[in-house]
């Protein structure tokens, strides 16, 4: 769909892929934008919100969300600097915030978001995402989808041997936004325990990003993924993988994708419009179309199974944008919960 | 600053001690609000460090703690405050937290130490706790200190001080409006008593019987001993004055009997010419020693008036009769007219007919060319006895000064000028006044007016 990129895609070895939007009017301002976000789905609404802003020129950059993490604290200490930041590791922005990092931004849009869907105005809660299960259409006959958590135990428990190492899920170790979710499950949920022990009795496979995730099941090599963000797979799905997403009827952990202005940004401003045209309902219906397809009001993308809508039910977790993330931060707590973790998986413990 | 007015000085001086109460009020609520607020968010902060050291346990031998996310939800409703935390075990080995955060020293107890620090350049406030740890390979405290920026208690400490100001402004504008009342209250006495003494007849020299608030009555008493002072002065000249005018009478007496033996001899024309010249200043003489009596008469008796009815018609009457046996040195026609109803009022009638004999006399020396005429009636409660003469009159610049005794007379004529003044004193002691008409060209009209007694 998106046939002509404007943009040079510069891959350079040590560095992240760098993109570029030139700005349509010249001379035009630069917003340099540091991300944890697949260029795919963000590029939507880059290229919407520059035919509002054609005089705004856009650099993005994609992290993996720790490289993510450490230029921000650079940048935060005086060396390098990007001008906006937008990651799914909102943990990682909140203690960002905390640390005196981050630029507020106050305007309707903000304003409009419920107080948990952002933190002082510094990290503010841009997207709508559920954590979901997603599972190979072709393997996993009907009968079987699981549409709980309690329901996936017991396929593991009643099929071993037909799901055994084709189970997979984020190596939260490595993937920030796995580890937030697991976190989460543990608080939310009072059988999270005995779901890591069927994943260790069934190896369950630990893949670093979503896209491995979701690549995987369609190849057929992984039956069924849990928590998976429900933007990926939903694309992945609109492309034509041969996959099922199922948003648990327990209850659905839901993510906000965090943006924050840098403390050293050079176009605050700029970075400020970026966030306002996110909140606005124009970039909330470019994104539900075409970028995260989930939002707290809209209904279901078609093809999700589960509850009707998101909105409605007891069923949503939000994860909170604010300082309870800092506990998710926290070294000891992240130790200990790996420690559980790897010990829930039958894996040798690191240290 | 003495010419300032009274109002102005309280209202100042009110203002200043408000104002200075306020800044200590508005000092003492900032204070006051600050603790509020450190008391209200250290429960905060307290509860969420018992969270996590309550997460503080031994594993392996091995303090290890698990911040709960439920200890940094807490924090969180102290919104917009950044939280920094440090767990230490025995000997202060780093478990978790912001390493560089420092901890105030002194003995670690379970129970929770506030404090107030600094933190990356932030001002922060903490609270340490600690937790016991027994079965460790080195038992001691574990050390759990949390701290959080004040911008959440700046802000509570903010408002609540605005709240008291904002009661404080209120308060002052009432004040404001109590004292202008009171101050307009608390003058009103004064400026009756001025008002009472300013409308006051200047020879009423009785103590003014005005109630006033106590601290007014000084000032009351004060005018009253003056004006008594004053009184008793000016009855000590009268009675000297009456005094020096009847011992003045007794040699005058003696004087114009040797004048008469004088004149019974043959003299020389010059010696008699000299002789008329002191006939005539012995006469005046005289006239004037009996008009002091008078006077002094009319103002002894005008303050000790009995009132009893006097008919004006029946004194008028009497009076004119009197008159018309004064020798004059040309024709005059007296004439007497009643008009209307009977002329009754309650009053002192020697003084009333000294009253009307002094304006006749006047009349009839000075004025009345050929023509003298008294009506007397009554018109509105007024009984007037009034006498117009087709003479040249007073004119009317002189008439208030011509009231007053001895006054300057302008023609040039003898008189000591006690005649009018004398008939001023006996109206006003009856409540009534005198009055001058003139119609140029017609008769010159001088009106006693007086209150006419109730039928």
């Amino acid at each position: 769909m998106l046939t002509f990129l404007a943009g040079v895609m510069a891959a350079r070895a040590e560095g992240p892929p760098v993109v570029f939007f030139p700005a349509s009017t010249a001379p035009s301002l630069v917003l340099d934008i540091a991300a944890a976000t697949d260029l795919v789905v963000i590029e939507p609404l880059i290229r919407d919100f520059q035919t509002l802003h054609p005089e705004i020129a856009i650099r993005y950059r994609d992290f993996q969300t720790t490289d993510l993490f450490s230029l921000l604290q650079r940048s935060c200490a005086g060396d390098g600097r990007a001008d906006l930041a937008l990651s799914s590791a909102v943990d990682e922005l909140v203690k960002l915030a905390n640390d005196g990092c981050a630029l507020a931004h106050t305007s309707p849009g903000v304003d409009a978001l419920p107080s948990f869907a952002r933190w002082r105005n510094e990290v503010i809660g841009v997207t709508y995402e559920p954590a979901v299960i997603v599972y190979n259409r072709l393997l996993v006959p009907p009968g079987e989808v699981p549409h709980s958590r309690a329901a996936l135990i017991d396929l593991l428990r009643t099929q071993p041997k037909a799901y055994d190492g084709l189970i997979g899920s984020y190596d939260i170790e490595r993937a920030a936004v796995g580890y937030l979710l697991a976190s989460f499950d543990a608080e939310n949920s009072t059988i999270f325990g005995r779901l890591l022990e069927a994943f260790g009795r069934s190896h369950l496979r630990e893949l670093p990003r979503s896209a491995d995730l979701l690549a995987e099941l369609a190849d057929g090599k992984l039956k069924i993924a849990y928590n998976v963000l429900g933007s990926y797979a939903y694309r992945a799905l609109l492309a034509g993988a041969p996959i099922g997403i199922v948003l648990p009827r327990d209850y659905v952990l839901v993510l906000r994708r965090g943006a924050m202005i840098p403390k050293n940004s050079a176009q605050p401003r700029l970075a400020a419009a970026f966030i306002d045209y996110l909140l606005s309902p124009r970039g909330q219906a470019t994104a539900s179309a075409r970028a995260f397809y989930f939002t707290p009001d809209g209904p279901l993308p078609r093809g999700v199974e589960g509850t009707s809508r998101l909105s409605a039910g007891d069923s949503v977790r939000s994860i909170p944008v604010g300082p309870e993330l800092l506990a998710v931060q926290d070294r000891a707590r992240r130790k200990r919960f790996l420690g559980l973790w790897r010990q829930a998986l039958g894996k040798p413990l690191a240290d | 600053m003495n010419r300032l007015s009274l109002r102005v000085r309280l209202i100042g001086l009110i203002a200043l001690v408000f104002l200075l109460g306020s800044t200590v009020l508005t000092v003492a609520a900032w204070a006051y609000a600050r603790i509020a607020a450190d008391r209200a968010y250290d429960r905060l902060l307290i509860g969420a460090a018992l969270q996590i050291a309550g997460t503080v346990s031994v594993e392996e031998g091995q303090a290890v703690v698990d911040p709960p996310i439920s200890a940094f939800a807490m924090l969180g409703l102290a919104e917009g405050d950044s939280i920094f935390y440090k767990v230490e075990a025995e000997g202060s080995r780093l478990l978790t937290g912001y390493a560089d955060l420092d901890v105030p020293g002194g003995p670690v107890t379970a129970e929770p130490v506030l404090a107030d620090g600094a933190y990356r350049g932030r001002a922060i406030r903490l609270v340490t706790l600690g937790r016991y740890l027994t079965d460790t390979s080195s038992p001691g405290w574990a050390k759990v200190t949390v701290a959080q920026t004040r911008s959440a208690r700046s802000n509570l400490a903010f408002s609540l001080t605005m709240q008291a100001l904002k009661m404080l402004v209120v308060l002052g504008f009432l004040i404001l409006v109590a004292v202008l009342l009171a101050v307009h209250l608390a003058f009103l006495p004064l400026s009756h008593l001025g008002h009472v003494i300013r409308a006051r007849d200047p020879n009423d020299l009785r103590p003014l019987n005005v109630p006033v608030p106590s601290e007014v009555q000084g000032l009351v008493n004060a005018v009253d001993r003056f004006m008594a002072l004053l009184a008793a002065r000016i009855q000590f000249m009268q009675r000297f004055i009456a005094d020096a005018a009847h011992q003045i009478r007794t040699p005058l007496t003696a004087l114009n009997s040797q004048l008469d033996l004088l004149r019974s001899e043959p003299l020389p024309a010059a010696q008699a010419r000299h002789l008329e010249r002191i006939q005539i200043r012995a006469d005046e003489l005289s006239r004037l020693a009996n008009q002091l009596l008078d006077h002094a008469m009319v103002v002894h008796r005008g303050t000790l008036i009995a009132p009893e009815p006097v008919d004006l018609v029946h004194l008028a009457r009497r009076r004119l009769g009197e008159i018309a046996l004064l020798p004059l040195d040309r024709p005059v026609n007296l004439s007497l007219d009643i008009e209307g109803e009977p002329a009754l009022v309650m009053g002192d009638r020697v003084l009333l007919g000294e009253a009307l004999s002094n304006v006749l006399h006047n009349a009839l020396l000075h004025g009345a060319r050929s023509e003298l005429r008294v009506t007397v009636g009554t018109r509105g409660g007024q009984a007037r006895i009034t006498v117009s003469d087709d003479g040249p009159g007073i004119p009317e610049p002189l008439w208030s000064a011509v009231r007053e005794p001895f006054h300057a007379r302008q023609d040039g004529r003898p008189g000591a000028g006690l005649g009018l003044s004398i008939v001023v004193d006996a109206l006003r002691a009856h409540g009534g006044e005198l009055l001058f008409q003139h119609e140029p060209g017609r008769a010159f009209t001088v009106i006693l007016s007086l209150p006419a007694r109730l039928p």
